[in-house]
């Protein structure tokens, strides 16, 4: 058994727009709202993990963001690197922190990011579109992010007889977890129903709008701590049971197929890493930049049967109340998307979760659950499974 | 929408070991890079096989036909180019010959548009250069 890693504490902004905080500026209000939560100091801070600041602000990007943190803090750290790999960074930040902390580099890292969204009227689309899109062979053809989601969704639809009101499901799902959690974005709102998911306009088929996420701006930061360090800082913290990596593709139609996208790849490792299997799974966390990736991505997990997901979906089970919750803080669908930093969110629920601190949305049953990211257009993948037991 | 507002529409870039590609495309030439080493054909087109790292690559005259492997039906235009195209097809298109590559279907209404539905290569001007794309075949 290898030495026992956990998440010790969380913190995360409540996702808006911050017209007068720059990539900086945000990274800053991270780490002071952090420090205040858990009564840390600079120097419980080891090692530290940045993602590069104001990436999907079209260019100009940071990667220097670490050393900037590091001074600002007036810290040395033991280990430290600015990396991305688009949602997914925040998941392979966690597996990076474990890994340098179990080599015994480091006895805690900070894993910390923040994030602005381009407007997507305003350029945004395009700007996004050329930096997912091989620009040969994909760009010239139009393309735009929420289509090229649409062609997993619109495969799972031929194959499995999934409909766009199974997908809309997903979106009514994450606003019943929404309208629990303060510091979503659509908190206070009405709560979604099919029928207004496919009333709201037209984005790429299957998609309507609020199949889409919610561009926003913010940012989290998550302190992994070896056992001593997260006991002393965590009434209970989020044990690191497992955890896996799989990269498929970099350009989406170069993915060897739609229906295995690497998903279920990165979750079988870390099920076996954790001697678990998917029936061991109390609730699920995953990235959802759109409506279909839940939907898919329990299958891909085993969290229910192949092509099953839209009947598991319209089942209730994943709302709260139900057998099986997923994204319980409202999603990226509902909480917001906070760009750079989107994957952060779901790593931070999934902590709060197991770590018995999500409010009025706590489940009953979380001692052991699993969290899925992913980065570009689902091309790589990070699965975590968190637990209450070392 | 005054068609003087739409700009054109974006020509791909030339990237190493794809210019066949296009000038043929230019001349109403399908074509697909060929591995001599591993008697591969695929795409997309680049300096060496994605198999087996050999760069002894030829091309092959492609048959022009495929299937659709998946698609989505764009409602709002991307950027400015689109919006005289709205909607349009985005697919992902399975040749004959094996490798998947990404097109618009054209010259048929959208919402005819399905997964598996036989088409074949077609190609849009742009200017400088045609680029392929597909259309249903008309039997
Ligand atoms: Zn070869």
């Amino acid at each position: 058994m290898v030495d026992a890693v956990a998440i010790a504490a969380v913190s995360e902004m409540k996702p808006a727009r911050y017209p007068d905080k720059d990539g900086h500026a945000l990274y800053i209000e991270v780490v002071r709202q952090l420090l205040a939560e858990w009564h840390l100091k600079p120097g419980d801070i080891q090692g530290l993990l940045a993602c590069p600041a104001g990436m999907a602000g079209g260019g100009n990007a940071d990667i220097f963001v670490h050393e900037q943190l590091y001074e600002e803090l007036g810290i040395h750290p033991l280990y430290g690197d600015t990396m991305n790999a688009g949602g997914a960074t925040y998941g392979y930040m966690v597996q990076r922190a474990a890994l340098a902390i179990r080599q015994g580099l480091a006895d805690s890292v900070l894993c910390i990011g923040a994030g602005k969204f381009p407007k997507v009227s305003t350029g945004g689309a395009e700007m996004m579109a050329r930096m997912v899109s091989h620009e040969a062979f994909e760009f010239p053809y139009g393309t735009f992010i929420p289509a090229i989601y649409a062609q997993v969704a619109t495969r799972h639809m031929h194959e499995f007889g999934t409909t766009a009101e199974q997908f809309a499901e997903v979106a009514v799902s994450s606003r019943e977890w929404a309208l629990r959690n303060p510091q979503a974005a659509t908190y206070g709102t009405e709560p979604l129903t099919v029928a207004k998911v496919r009333a709201s306009r037209p984005i790429a088929t299957p998609f309507h709008l609020y199949d889409c996420s919610i561009p926003l701006e913010g940012g989290a930061a998550i302190l992994v701590a070896n056992a001593s360090v997260a006991k002393r800082i965590a009434r209970q913290p989020a044990w690191l049971l497992g955890m896996g990596e799989y990269h498929s593709h970099r350009n989406i139609h170069q993915a060897a197929d739609l229906m295995d996208i690497g998903c279920g790849r990165a979750g079988r490792m870390a099920y076996e890493r954790a001697g678990l299997g998917p029936g061991d799974m109390q609730f699920a966390q995953i990235y959802d930049a759109f409506s279909v990736n839940p939907l898919v991505f329990m299958e891909e997990l085993g969290l229910c049967a192949r092509g099953k997901g839209g009947a598991f979906f319209a089942s209730g089970a994943t709302r709260p109340g139900g057998d099986f919750p997923v994204n319980t803080y409202g999603g990226l669908l509902s909480f917001g998307h906070t760009g750079d930093a989107s994957g952060l969110s779901m790593i931070v629920e999934g902590a709060r979760q197991v770590m018995g601190i999500a409010g009025d949305r706590q489940l009953p049953r979380a001692d052991i659950g699993v969290v899925h990211s992913y980065g570009g257009m689902m091309s790589e993948h990070s699965t975590l499974i968190l637990g209450r037991q070392s | 929408m005054n068609d003087e507002t739409i700009p054109a529409k974006p020509l791909p870039k030339m990237t190493p070991g794809a210019e066949h590609y296009w000038h043929s495309a230019t001349r109403e030439q399908f074509v697909l890079p060929h591995c001599t080493a591993c008697d591969k054909v695929f795409f997309y087109p680049r300096v060496w096989c994605p198999q087996c790292l050999g760069q002894d690559l030829d091309w092959v005259h492609a048959s022009g036909h495929g299937v659709v492997y998946s698609f989505s039906v764009v409602h709002q235009a991307p950027f400015p180019a689109y919006r005289g195209d709205v909607p349009y097809v985005l697919a992902v298109i399975e040749l004959a010959e094996g490798p998947r590559m990404m097109a618009n279907v054209l010259h048929c209404d959208p919402a005819t548009v399905r997964v598996g539905m036989p088409v074949e290569v077609t190609f849009e001007d742009r200017g400088e250069i045609k680029i392929p794309q597909f259309q249903p075949v008309h039997s």
